[in-house]
């Protein structure tokens, strides 16, 4: 059996891969893909963490976070496309017309 | 009944005037005002109760249910008026109908909202000083800053939204402040129920526990000393006061008699019930800094409005003025001085408002309230301007007026204090407030006036309308009869405030 | 069965129903409520003079009216209106309707005559001001003489003020209502001080305050004081504090400022002002309250001494006016200064007396000095005046007298009752050194008040015309002869009330008739009689000329001497065709005493300072106070808008931001938690 902490350590990798593509990249696509990562790499936690303690709790989590990761790409996409619109261009770094 | 009669009819009254087309609200508006003046007059007299609501006295007009249960707590609809609170609530529906028919010839535009604001003004008041559960009261109490916030903020002069903002947040800061103390008191009493009379006499019972690691001693002369600076906020006394003068300056007319006549009350009123009649004991330990606060109000107050030439502002800083006898009053704990100082609450009210529309009927004319402007206004409009000498002489203390009552009560009850050290000291440097409140009133009066007449303005200047010189002349009567039948009032007052010093504050 | 004593009410009632008259349909009524006002003061002089008679047959009044409030437990005071009838007041009684009975006469042809406006305004003022003084004099107690003390205060800052369209009225009634109502402030520290003491302010009665206060030092009474003080001591700062309200009132150095200003108002109004009653008040006061104040020597020697030092001051101030009315109001608070000296000197009898004749030749020269105004046409200047004595001489002869009652001269009134303030002063200054410099003060008065007022006689009447208006004065009505023969009668036998020198001096008993009045001979209340003053005030009597006799005598000849010696010195120099001002030759001295010591150039400055004072705190309070508030509110927009812009709208910084947070957070945790 797998220990729990390789689980552990391929989630926070993927963790950190999709922090590192959120704190470097400015196109909204792939910011929307880091996001996902992420959201996985938790997935991935919740997985191990049931499979550890033998409570199906934990994987149910994750189902529904699937769910609302689709969910979530449905509305993040929206959200390119009007950005696309507005801006002409899908840098996120540009749509700061709201702050102060 | 009564009391819950009173409040639906006034919130219904406001909502109807809400709905109604402009050109009908002002008149509509104060034909609805002369209800609760017949209602708070039937009050008044068949009120029978004795003793204070707080300390066990008999309530009238009583009515408790339960609302809500949070926390262990039960919260209640609990309303019912003694000796203390049903002078204020005359005074409240009194004073709104006559400042509603002082705004018929200033307020020209939004007329429906406006008196609508007035008269949900009229019931939150009427809520304060009826309420006897604290959080019916607390709602009361912060709903009220609701209308006066808009009054000020769409109806007021130029710099209407710095005042409106400055007399929001400044005085719910300060509800914030006492909010918190209050809780922190309630928390530490073994009650069940935010009920001021059980709080009230589980505190006398000595019942107060520590809180948090405080011991009882301490906790209680902390909170009195929060609670004394949320509502010194709202009295307003020196040092936290400069919200006033600028709320005053730029309100419409009706809105400043208001603010003057009642809202002010509300502060002095919050410190009878809760500061005097609950903590007697660590207010006459704070006796000698909250003299001090008392009288430099007194000659402060009245040194700043010597300093001002807007006949307004200087109406405001007497104000202060004023106020500071009512503290005098209050913390010499004795019953000519608290009785006293609650019968200045209402004397105050009605000179304040009467000096307020007087000044306001002037400026409708003039459009200017800078006393340099101006010179010799007797000539052109004398009714008006006679009205607002008699209401300077009241305001001066002038016996057989109600201001001259409320003083020497006061007066006469704190010279001979024991609470208070050095009473005659304080009572006599309190007093020379009257001096310059002359002198002050008496300038200004002189300078615009009389004299000859001079006044730039590009029409005639003419008498004021009847609609505006019927309120003023309805404040001097009930002034005058108040100066020389105080008893009206002062009798039921001292059945009420007499139980407060059983407590132990003057002993 | 109806007395005289039902009817004290309608006394104070009627004037003020005449008040309201005038006030509301005054406008309709023919004289435009002038009659009103002559009917409601007629028909209180009549009920006083009922009064009067009763009290003379042996009755003595104290009633109460209305409780104003009522104390219910630790602090039992009862606050009541109340009528206490006794000699002293059944007399001021009559003084008060008469002498303004005579005012709204005289009215008619000062003030309708001469086609003034708003006459209904004026006789209102008239009315409340009458009403509030017999208000006053009935007072029974102290709270209730405050109550209307003050608005006496009002209805002359409302009369004096009554040409209110002109720039100086206006100004001279604001400072008559604040300089008196400066000395109210001490009054009313002294009545709320009267209550803490002794918890009553009542004047009569075993239960009054002179009364305690007399029982308090035989140690038979207890009573609060202040912080333990003793209660001699504190009596006095009582008495004192009484005493300041007085001041103003009766236009004592230093708070007489207000009075020679206050000649603003309409003549008539002056003289009720000056002889009956807002100046009269103070005195009438400390008369009413004597068994207080002849407790404490130390009050009664500041009464003496301020009360001489008032009437040196004021006569010499006013040798060297040139208007008429200013004359005479220098001459009101020199003759004040007699009755406080009086007061002072334990003569209560002799304070009253003057009261009473100056009462009178004060109105009726004050009225005589409208007569001429009338006919100069509102010029007061008396440069621009003389030679009026053949063309009105019904004025000139009652003029005459009340001047020479008002010099002191034998037999006029005045003298009688001057003569016996300086006796007074004399014999008991032996106790009290105090006493002496009053007394010097008084005695040195005399003659200046001699040669100020013939000055005015001779000025006015004498000599050649020097204007042409003075060459053909604008005749007067009976409305205005009326008065003033009525009044001049008076000034001349008034002093035939109170004979006691020629008693003494021959031997004839019962002839000092005021004496035996105030002695409750007649009738009165126990324990305010002049009898009961003369035990307890702390004076003996020693007679520095021998005998009684041979003082009295010699007493009133060193004062007839003064008073002749100033009369003939003004006969010498302004009783000639064409005077001049010999004052002139005064230099220095004469500009110091034409600005009054420099004494109101010396309030300005103090009001002035006071100003500056308010200005600066008004500084204080935008700059600092409101500062502050502003600050606060400042701090947090500025703090506000600094930390705002961590709001980039850079997603990636909000995203980093969260990332070094947390791992901070989690460091800390770490740390604290000890998971290293």
């Amino acid at each position: 059996m797998v220990p729990v902490e390789y689980y552990l350590l391929l989630s926070s990798g993927l963790f950190c891969i999709g922090l590192f593509g959120i704190l470097t990249r400015r196109n909204a696509l792939y910011f929307l893909m880091s996001v996902e990562l992420m959201l996985n790499a938790a997935n991935i936690n919740l997985v191990a963490f049931s499979f550890y303690w033998g409570n199906l709790t934990g994987q149910t989590f994750a189902l529904f976070a699937i769910a609302l990761a689709a969910a979530e790409v449905a509305v993040g996409i929206g959200i390119i496309l009007a950005l696309y619109r507005n801006f002409g261009d899908v840098d996120v770094m540009q749509a700061a017309t709201m702050r102060w | 009944m009564i009391i819950e009669a009173l409040l639906a009819f006034t919130f219904a009254a406001a909502l109807l005037v809400f709905a109604v087309p402009n050109r009908y609200a002002h008149k509509l508006a104060f034909g609805l005002s002369l209800v609760p003046i017949v209602g708070s007059l039937y009050m008044w007299s068949a009120f029978e109760a004795g003793g204070n609501a707080l300390t066990g006295g008999q309530i009238a007009f009583e009515t408790v249910a339960p609302w809500l249960e949070v926390a262990g707590y039960q919260l209640q609809w609990y309303v019912g008026v003694d000796g203390i609170s049903l002078p204020l609530v005359v005074l409240t529906t009194f004073l709104t109908a006559l400042a509603i028919m002082s705004a018929w010839t200033p307020i020209d535009d939004r007329q429906s909202q406006f008196y609508g604001l007035m008269l949900l003004m009229e019931a939150n008041l009427i809520g304060v000083f009826t309420a006897l559960d604290f959080f019916l009261w607390f709602v009361f109490w912060e709903a009220v800053l609701v209308p006066m916030y808009f009054l000020i903020g769409v109806w007021g002069g130029p710099r209407r939204k710095y005042a409106a903002i400055k007399f929001f947040v400044y005085t719910n800061i300060a509800s914030l402040v006492m909010f918190i103390a209050f809780m922190a008191l309630v928390f530490s009493l073994p009650v069940d129920s935010f009920g001021l009379p059980e709080i009230t006499q589980s505190l006398a019972a000595g019942e107060l526990t520590a809180f948090y690691g405080l011991p009882a001693e301490t906790l209680a002369l902390v909170v009195f000393a929060a609670m004394f600076v949320g509502f010194a906020v709202k009295v307003p006394v020196v040092p936290v006061h400069t919200w006033l003068p600028d709320a005053h300056v730029e309100a419409p007319t009706p809105a400043s008699v208001m603010l003057a006549g009642v809202l002010l009350k509300m502060g002095t009123y919050a410190l009878l019930r809760f500061n005097f009649t609950m903590l007697p004991e660590q207010a006459s330990a704070f006796a000698i800094p909250i003299g001090i606060i008392a009288v430099v109000s007194v000659i402060y107050g009245a040194m700043l409005a010597l300093a001002q030439t807007d006949l307004k502002r200087i109406v405001a800083y007497s104000s202060v003025s004023s106020m500071g006898y009512v503290i005098l009053g209050l913390i010499a704990f004795t019953e000519f001085g608290m009785g006293g100082a609650t019968f200045q609450m209402v004397a105050h009210g009605l000179i304040s408002g009467l000096m307020f529309m007087a000044v306001g009927v002037i400026y409708n004319a003039t459009h200017t309230r800078i006393v340099d402007d101006m010179s010799g206004l007797a000539d052109r409009m004398p009714v008006a301007v006679w009205i607002l000498v008699a209401g300077a002489f009241a305001y001066m203390g002038l016996p057989l007026m109600a201001g001259f009552a409320g003083e020497f009560f006061i007066f006469v009850g704190s010279f001979g204090s024991t609470a208070l050290p050095y009473a005659p000291v304080f009572t006599a440097l309190a007093m020379f407030g009257i001096v310059i409140v002359a002198g002050y009133l008496l300038l200004a009066m002189q300078r615009t006036l009389f004299g000859p007449f001079r006044l730039e303005t590009d029409y005639e200047l003419t008498r004021a309308p009847m609609h505006d010189i019927a309120p003023l002349v309805a404040l001097l009567g009930a002034i005058v009869l108040l100066g020389v039948a105080p008893s009206l009032f002062f009798d039921m007052i001292l059945d009420a405030t007499v139980p407060i010093l059983e407590l132990g504050g003057g002993l | 069965m109806v007395t005289a004593f039902d009817y004290v009410p309608a006394i104070v009632l009627l004037p003020f129903v005449s008040f309201v008259v005038a006030l509301f349909i005054g406008k309709q009524l023919p004289k435009k409520g002038a009659y009103g006002g002559i009917a409601a003061t007629a028909g209180s002089l009549l009920l006083s003079l009922w009064v009067l008679a009763s009290v003379a047959g042996g009755g003595a009044h104290q009633e109460t009216y209305w409780t104003w409030a009522e104390g219910v437990g630790s602090q039992p005071f009862t606050l009541e209106f109340g009528a206490l009838i006794d000699p002293l007041s059944a007399l001021m009684l009559v003084i008060v309707t008469l002498i303004a009975t005579l005012v709204h006469v005289f009215s008619l042809g000062y003030m309708n005559d001469e086609g003034e406006r708003d006459l209904p305004r004026y006789y209102a003022g008239l009315g409340l001001f009458t009403a509030s003084m017999l208000g006053f004099v009935i007072a029974d107690n102290l709270l209730m003489a405050f109550m209307f003390f003050e608005l006496v205060g009002l209805c002359s800052f409302l009369l004096i003020g009554f040409h209110f369209r002109e720039p100086g009225p206006p100004s001279a009634a604001k400072k008559a209502f604040l300089v008196t109502r400066f000395g109210d402030y001490f009054l009313l520290v002294g009545v709320v001080a009267v209550f803490a003491t002794f918890g009553t302010a009542a004047f009569a009665g075993a239960e009054s305050f002179p009364a305690l206060a007399e029982g308090a030092l035989d140690g038979t009474v207890d009573v609060w004081t202040p912080g333990g003080l003793d209660t001699m001591t504190w009596f006095t700062v009582v008495g004192l504090l009484v005493l300041g309200g007085v001041i103003g009132k009766s236009a004592q150095f230093p708070l007489h400022t207000w009075l020679p200003d206050a000649m603003e108002g309409p003549t008539p109004v002056s003289a009720l002002i000056h002889a009956a009653t807002m100046v009269a008040a103070g005195v009438y006061l400390v008369a009413r309250m004597y068994g207080f104040y002849a407790l404490t020597p130390t009050t009664l020697g500041i009464i003496a001494l301020v009360g001489g030092f008032t009437a040196l001051f004021a006569a010499t101030m006013g040798l060297v006016k040139e208007e008429l009315k200013q004359v005479l109001a220098y001459s009101t608070i020199s003759q004040y200064g007699y009755m406080m000296l009086a007061l002072g000197s334990g003569g209560y009898v002799a304070a009253v007396f003057h009261l009473t004749t100056h009462a009178f030749f004060k109105a009726l020269l004050f009225l005589g000095a409208g007569s001429v105004i009338i006919a100069m046409h509102h010029n007061e200047n008396m440069w621009d005046m003389g030679g009026l004595k053949n063309k009105m001489p019904v004025t000139y002869w009652t003029f005459l007298a009340g001047s020479l009652a008002l010099a002191g001269i034998f037999p006029f009134a005045g003298f009688w009752s001057k003569d016996e303030i300086l006796y007074e002063a004399l014999i008991h200054a032996g106790s009290e050194p105090l006493l002496f410099a009053g007394y010097a003060m008084g005695l040195l008065a005399v003659p200046v008040t001699a040669f100020y007022t013939f000055r005015m006689v001779f000025l006015t009447f004498h000599g050649n015309a020097r204007s042409e208006i003075a060459r053909n004065p604008e005749p007067v009505r009976w409305n205005v002869k009326g008065p003033l023969s009525v009044l001049g009668a008076l000034a001349v036998v008034t002093g035939g009330i109170n004979m006691v020198p020629v008693q003494k001096v021959l031997g004839i008993e019962g002839i000092d008739y005021l004496h035996l009045w105030l002695d409750n001979h007649w009738g009165g209340i126990e324990g305010l009689s002049s009898h009961h003053y003369a035990e307890i005030d702390p004076y003996s009597s020693t007679y520095p000329f021998g005998t009684e006799v041979a003082t009295v005598l010699a007493g009133a000849a060193i004062s007839l001497a003064l008073a002749v010696a100033g009369l003939l010195l003004a006969w010498k120099l302004y009783n000639v065709a064409e005077p001049v001002e010999h004052t002139d030759k005064l230099g220095g001295a004469k500009t110091l005493l034409y600005n009054n010591y420099y004494q109101d150039e010396f309030q300005v400055w103090l009001a002035d300072r006071t100003r500056g004072v308010s200005g600066g705190a008004d500084t204080f309070d935008q700059g600092v106070v409101d500062g502050v508030v502003n600050g606060v509110s400042s701090v947090s927009l500025f703090g506000g808008d600094r930390i705002k812009r961590i709001q980039t709208g850079v997603v990636g910084n909000y995203a980093l931001l969260l990332t070094v947070s947390l791992t901070a957070l989690l460091v800390v945790f770490a740390l604290l938690g000890g998971w290293f």
